[in-house]
């Protein structure tokens, strides 16, 4: 049961010792992904082995930055009291020309603006001393 | 026919349910029991001859192992006990897990159980964010993401791909308040028209307020044993288990390998294979909606209507009586109740009444034959059961 202290924080990543690059790469400025050398599979988010041939042979590349929405919703009612004072923002999914898909927001403009198909560029966002979040902005 | 082992098999013998909505001052714990109690009775059982008990995590309950922490408070020393957690799918499965187990010989009368205080023993913001904390704390939760943005997001691409409108979302929230109306202890029973929908405020666009499922409290109970000792007990109606199938596609919403179809394709399909019928005999149908587009793109996904029909299916009033899939007649969670977890074991009660002719001004005539499918984490989870008579043995 969560508490109401615990509900007026927002959620901060905590790094695992799969994703501890990801982080310390956004923190950095770049967006990691992980790109198989066995079977040339390219997967976000970060984790010990290929989740197509189980291959532990992984590189991290920095990705392009450049993705387009593939799905959005713009949230007016705040997930808890920690996101009271955000909304409205645009929530995104977002394909990367790399392949993966990955989850994030809208930053840069109002959320009104976010269409299907739009073209979006990476951009880093500090929210405190430690995290970094990967949010994108019109292309 | 299907020659599935589990097919008819099992049975339901009872059912019951506690108040539901707003219900101050009761734990999760006393919201089981009463509705344990009510389906007891309701099969002519004593606690006593319960010797499993299946249930799932209550939000504002603090027993991790709630089936366990159940059994103590009712009195009850089960040999077969288990606290499922599929998220919304747990309903369904706890059907399926339940036959098979008693099936096996793992347990001969199992009691299906689950509950929550979402409402009164949580602030709907403390209920919010419980339900958010599901999501994963690296990759969603820090964007902000509430539990009905993923399934927004599965919805706005529907409308993009197959131009399902916002009138065609609302409509199905209007057909379940109409059922709803005719539900004894339903939590919403006004009537509501799309227009009530379209100006009830943004959630999470594109769903408003009135397209979201209610925060509610309430729990259900269901004794299921075997047909063979169903018939030595005298039950006048069982209702028999004739198939169930499951799904998992994905953990992350960004991993959904297809935003607009689901696991719920082939957990469908393992259930009808199962059962030996398929979705055009269904007579009845509790529909997962927690969401009203969620529920469009179910009836696309469960076989009622071809992909992308699922708005028109439902504005051609498909899935009201009259229709070729009544469905959610009690109201479901949009109107009924929705207590989390425990919210598809209402659609349960519903279709099983349905089948044993009990639905009184709300009766499917000629109930035969019904579905239930549960789901949950921005479609992460599929389960499907398919009930029948006795005449569909």
């Amino acid at each position: 049961m969560i508490s109401s202290e615990d509900a007026r924080r927002k959620p901060v990543p905590t790094p695992d010792a799969d994703s501890a690059e990801l982080w310390r790469g956004l923190r950095d400025g770049v967006l990691l992904l992980q790109h198989c050398r066995d079977c040339r599979h390219v997967q976000y988010y970060q984790q010990g082995m290929c989740r197509q041939c189980g291959g532990e042979n992984l590189s991290h590349r920095a990705a392009s930055g450049r993705g387009r929405v593939h799905s959005f919703s713009v949230v007016h009612r705040a997930p808890g009291p920690a996101f009271k004072d955000d909304v409205p923002y645009a929530v995104l999914l977002v394909d990367l020309e790399e392949g993966p898909r990955m989850i994030s927001t809208y930053t840069g403009g109002s959320p009104e603006d976010v269409t299907f198909d739009m073209d979006v560029m990476l951009v880093c966002e500090p929210i405190d001393d430690t995290t970094t979040l990967p949010r994108f902005r019109r292309a | 026919m299907s020659d599935s082992a589990l097919r008819g098999k099992v049975a339901v013998i009872g059912i019951g349910m506690s108040p539901v909505g707003k219900v101050p001052g009761k734990s999760p714990l006393w919201l089981a029991a009463s509705a344990t109690k009510k389906a007891l009775a309701d099969a002519g059982l004593d606690k006593r001859d319960l010797d499993g008990v299946l249930s799932c995590h209550a939000f504002a309950s603090p027993f991790h192992r709630f089936s366990v922490a159940f059994s103590e408070y009712f009195g009850i020393q089960p040999t077969f006990s288990n606290t499922l957690q599929v998220s919304g799918a747990t309903a369904a499965t706890m059907f399926n897990i339940a036959a098979a187990a008693i099936h096996g010989g793992l347990a001969k009368v199992v009691l299906v159980v689950a509950s929550d205080s979402l409402m009164t023993g949580l602030t709907p913001d403390l209920a919010l964010r419980s339900l958010t904390e599901s999501r994963d704390q690296q990759y969603e939760m820090p964007f902000g993401i509430p539990v009905a943005n993923t399934f927004a997001m599965t919805a706005h691409r529907h409308m993009k791909e197959f131009g399902t409108t916002a009138e065609q979302l609302a409509e199905v929230a209007v057909v379940q308040r109409r059922h709803a109306a005719r539900t004894p202890g339903a939590q919403q029973t006004s009537p509501i028209t799309v227009d009530d929908v379209l100006n009830s405020g943004w959630v999470t666009t594109p769903y408003h307020k009135l397209d979201c499922s209610l925060i509610s409290d309430g729990g259900a109970a269901f004794i299921l044993t075997s047909a063979e000792h169903a018939k030595e007990l005298g039950i006048a109606k069982p209702v028999y288990i004739l198939g169930g199938g499951e799904c998992y596609t994905h953990e992350h919403i960004f991993l959904m390998p297809s935003l607009t179809s689901t696991g719920a394709i082939t957990s469908s399909r393992l259930a009808y294979e199962m059962a030996g019928f398929g979705p055009k005999d269904m007579h009845v149908a509790g529909v997962y909606d927690c969401f009203t587009g969620t529920v469009i793109m179910m009836l696309e996904d469960l076989g009622f209507c071809p992909k992308g029909e699922g708005g028109r299916f439902v504005a051609d009033g498909q899935m009201t009586y009259g229709g070729q899939i009544p469905s959610n007649t009690h109201g479901g969670l949009l109107s009924f109740a929705h207590p989390g977890m425990p919210g598809s074991l209402f659609h349960f009660h519903e279709v099983i009444a349905q089948l044993r002719g009990e639905c009184g001004e709300r009766q499917v005539k000629g109930a035969e034959l019904g579905l239930v499918h549960s789901l949950g984490a921005g479609f992460a989870t599929n389960a499907t059961t398919i009930l029948g008579t006795e005449a569909t043995l």
